[in-house]
């Protein structure tokens, strides 16, 4: 598949798997933002375009759900993707009632986290696609006028 | 369960020496319902009780050979439950008082007034059906205390083995990555001559394996977590589970596996076919586990019985195998997580204790019965819609 530029943000509390993570993912060509806390992926949010967020639902503090919520309110385009234990499946569950795309279990193996990371980068891709024809068939009404 | 009717029974063994007194009393006893066996000396009296036990003995006191009192002696050594009436000469208070010592239930004075007789065989009789039902109590509470022990523990077991899970899911999804970054680094062209890349290559594989084992493991661990979260079962999730069709699903995954082996399953199940009130896929993956077990614990040439019984209140699914059976010391112990008797790598001890978490989380029990070399039978009982 052909790749569009974009900015995946690896949102963890474990720096060291985020760390590692971030390597792989940049090892095939991706651009990775880290954040290791709920807060601190709202604040990058609001400074930077991102496409998608891998989301750990365990987190302390403001845990997964909750920035979710916040993700979805403020950011309703961005696409994200939850990471979740055995035990925190119903977090999993939520989270995709929330809004999130799809969710996968920690560890994750690598091709499935690539597979879904394409998923939701196409979903976004096609979303925005289709805002476009719809503000530009909205244009075309108004100049008709 | 003993038949009631049979239990009402009043059944006795008469000793007496004067064969015209037992056939009186016999006959007098019999007209109100009493079963009567007749023994002719102490000797006898013994031999019959070996070969057909009574618990109830009308014993005289005067006898040639062996007397009363000494039979009596050796009636509640061998059958400690039984209950001696004793017969004394008239006037020979003292025999009753030493029979009374000796445990006797009571003593009559002959002439003996049938009806007399007749009124003390039935305390004595209600006396040993009440101690039997009092015994049988108390089994089912120490059977039911057991049980309870055996769940908390298993429930504390659970909590500590769930929190190591979690703390070691993050660690290990490190090790992945940091594995894995690296696999993809040897994998690009300018690492293809590499020196001793295969040794690189190979090492990272067995560090990928490893993890996936650990994982495996934690993810047992926190499946049977759920069962704590939540007691009961989500009633969502239940339906009417016709258990002879799960059986059968059951044993079409694993007939191969059986085939192999030439061990022969069959399933026993009553007409029409027990219903459940359950949710069928996590009782299917328990049936496959304890069949799966059975395979395993049965030579070549052996056999698994799948039965299912049904009743008002509860139905039973029983994996019966003829394999090698599961020792005393271990049977308290095999519900227990990480417990396994298979060489490393071969089992992670935790398919029993997972499906106990099962079986626990769906309402029901299960519970096992082995026998060295004999076989194990595991049985799972359910609810049933009320």
């Amino acid at each position: 598949m052909f790749k569009t530029p974009s900015h995946i943000m690896l949102v963890d509390d474990e720096k060291d798997f985020v760390e590692m993570l971030s390597l792989r993912l940049k090892e095939i060509d991706e651009t990775v933002i880290p954040a290791y806390s709920g807060a601190e992926c709202l604040e990058i949010l609001d400074k930077q375009d991102i496409d998608v967020i891998i989301l750990d639902v365990k987190m302390p503090g403001m845990d997964g759900i909750e920035t979710l919520k916040e993700i979805k309110k403020q950011h309703p385009l961005v696409e994200v993707i939850m990471l979740t234990g055995h035990g925190t499946i119903e977090g999993a569950v939520e989270g995709m009632k929330l809004g999130a795309f799809d969710f996968l279990f920690k560890p994750a193996e690598f091709d499935a986290l690539t597979e879904k990371l394409n998923q939701a980068r196409q979903r976004k891709h096609d979303q925005l696609e289709r805002i476009r024809k719809a503000e530009a068939a909205m244009l075309l009404r108004r100049a008709k006028i | 369960m003993v038949d009631e009717a049979t239990e009402n029974l009043i059944r006795v063994l008469l000793v007496d020496d004067e064969k015209d007194f037992r056939t009186v009393v016999a006959k007098r006893l019999g007209l109100r319902g009493v079963s009567i066996a007749e023994a002719a000396g102490g000797e006898e009296a013994l031999r019959q009780l070996d070969a057909s036990p009574v618990d109830l003995i009308v014993l005289d006191v005067k006898m040639p050979g062996m007397d009363g009192i000494e039979t009596l002696g050796r009636i509640k050594e061998r059958f400690p439950n039984s209950e001696v009436i004793l017969l004394t000469g008239h006037a020979n208070a003292r025999d009753g008082v030493e029979g009374i010592k000796a445990g006797a239930f009571d003593y009559l004075s002959k002439p003996v007034e049938i009806e007399h007789l007749y009124r003390k065989l039935v305390q004595a009789h209600n006396k040993i059906r009440r101690s039997l039902d009092e015994k049988r109590e108390a089994a089912f509470r120490e059977r039911i205390k057991q049980q309870m022990v055996v769940a908390e523990r298993l429930a504390a077991l659970g909590t500590m083995a769930t929190g190591v899970a979690h703390e070691i899911n993050n660690p290990l999804a490190i090790v992945q990555e940091s594995a894995g970054w690296m696999q993809q680094i040897l994998a690009k062209p300018e690492f293809g001559d590499m020196p001793r890349k295969a040794d690189f290559d190979k090492a990272l594989e067995r560090i990928h394996r490893a993890v996936q084992r650990a994982r495996r493991i934690t993810q047992q661990l926190l499946q049977v977590v759920q069962t704590q979260i939540t007691e009961m079962p989500d009633p969502a999730t239940l339906t009417e589970v016709d258990l002879h069709a799960l059986v059968q699903e059951c044993i079409s995954l694993v007939e191969q596996q059986a085939r192999l082996k030439q061990i022969d399953i069959v399933l026993e199940s009553p007409d029409p076919p027990p219903i459940a009130w359950t949710d069928p896929y996590p009782l299917l993956q328990v049936l496959i586990n304890l069949v799966t077990n059975a395979i395993q614990a049965t030579d070549a040439g052996g056999r698994i019985t799948l039965a299912l019984r049904a009743s008002v209140e509860q139905v039973q699914i029983a994996v019966q195998d003829t394999g090698c059976g599961i020792p005393q010391s271990d049977l308290s112990k095999i519900f227990e997580p990480f417990f396994t008797t298979k060489g490393v790598g071969q089992g992670t001890g935790m398919g029993l204790y997972v499906s106990w978490g099962i079986v626990t989380k769906l309402g029901g029990l299960i519970t096992v019965e082995s026998q060295v070399n004999r076989g194990t039978t595991f049985t799972i009982t359910l609810p049933v819609k009320n």
